[in-house]
């Protein structure tokens, strides 16, 4: 998958629900261009940047998320590869049951109309 | 490692060797209808389920490879901890005793004849209910025992 449409992803991911314009308005990109990037044109240099500085804001509204930064980095020069393992699994686990709790999400984007 | 969730564990053991609709997994399993309706939607792309008409059957071409994925240590292991901190984290009519307990050796024999007891029990209950109880309706036991020294330095090695 492409940097792009992982950021895309990455961006549904935080808002699921949001129409083109509501995309518009948050990441500053003119609506018409929000529905070609995500019909799949190329994304500029500055767009992608616009649309990880919201996820990075998004992600920022959560104290509890740098601690979690903090603690994998640690935890990748101290632990073993066993209990990294068992780390990792855990929160799969944890990531993939919310994720059934959420309404069904397209992957692609491919029926987005405009708001 | 994947696994299986527990959520997805309770949709492969409503459906078990039978061929259910929707609306039967879900009243069995007692998940909400989205929850319900994505897992069974994974399980059918991991090809666990598949599907004959409007009824979910487990697939019998299974490879080994995933059986052992899906009931492998691991995976079991994974799913016990993941219930087990459910029944700790739970809100309402919470059951659960957890001390340090000193026994000598006779009480810990008697200890362990009184588990054994329970078991042949609950496996009594289990036997007596199990067709007419749904999963959803079914309780969540564990106990367990460990010598504190032992536990505390696999802590500390981390295995």
């Amino acid at each position: 998958m492409t940097l792009q449409n992982k950021t895309i992803q990455r961006y549904r991911l935080f808002f699921p629900q949001e129409t083109l314009r509501e995309v518009s308005a948050r990441t500053g990109i003119q609506i018409t261009r929000v529905f070609r990037l995500f019909n799949g044109k190329p994304m500029k240099v500055g767009e992608l940047e616009a649309f990880e500085k919201v996820i990075n804001d998004k992600i920022a509204e959560n104290p509890s998320f740098s601690r979690l930064n903090h603690i994998i980095e640690e935890a990748a020069s101290l632990l073993t590869n066993d209990e990294i393992a068992k780390i990792a699994d855990y929160l799969e686990r944890r990531v993939t049951n919310k994720k059934y709790s959420r309404t069904y999400i397209r992957p692609l984007f491919d029926d987005v109309s405009i708001a | 490692m994947r696994g299986l969730s527990s959520l997805e564990r309770v949709i492969l053991e409503c459906i078990g060797k039978q061929a259910l609709n929707y609306d039967d997994v879900q009243n069995q399993s007692g998940l909400q209808e989205n929850v319900c309706f994505n897992i069974l939607q994974a399980l059918i792309i991991r090809g666990i389920l598949k599907t004959e008409g409007s009824l979910y059957k487990v697939s019998e071409t299974i490879s080994p490879l995933m059986m052992e994925e899906i009931n492998g240590y691991e995976a079991r292991k994974a799913e016990s901890l993941e219930l087990i901190e459910a029944v700790v984290d739970q809100n309402s009519e919470r059951i659960f005793k957890f001390s340090k307990i000193a026994m000598d050796s006779r009480d810990e024999k008697i200890f362990i004849a009184m588990l054994s007891n329970l078991e042949s029990f609950l496996k009594d209950a289990h036997v007596k209910a199990q067709s007419s109880v749904p999963l959803k309706d079914r309780k969540v036991v564990f106990w367990g025992m460990g010598d504190v020294q032992k536990l505390m330095n696999q802590v500390i090695v981390g295995k």
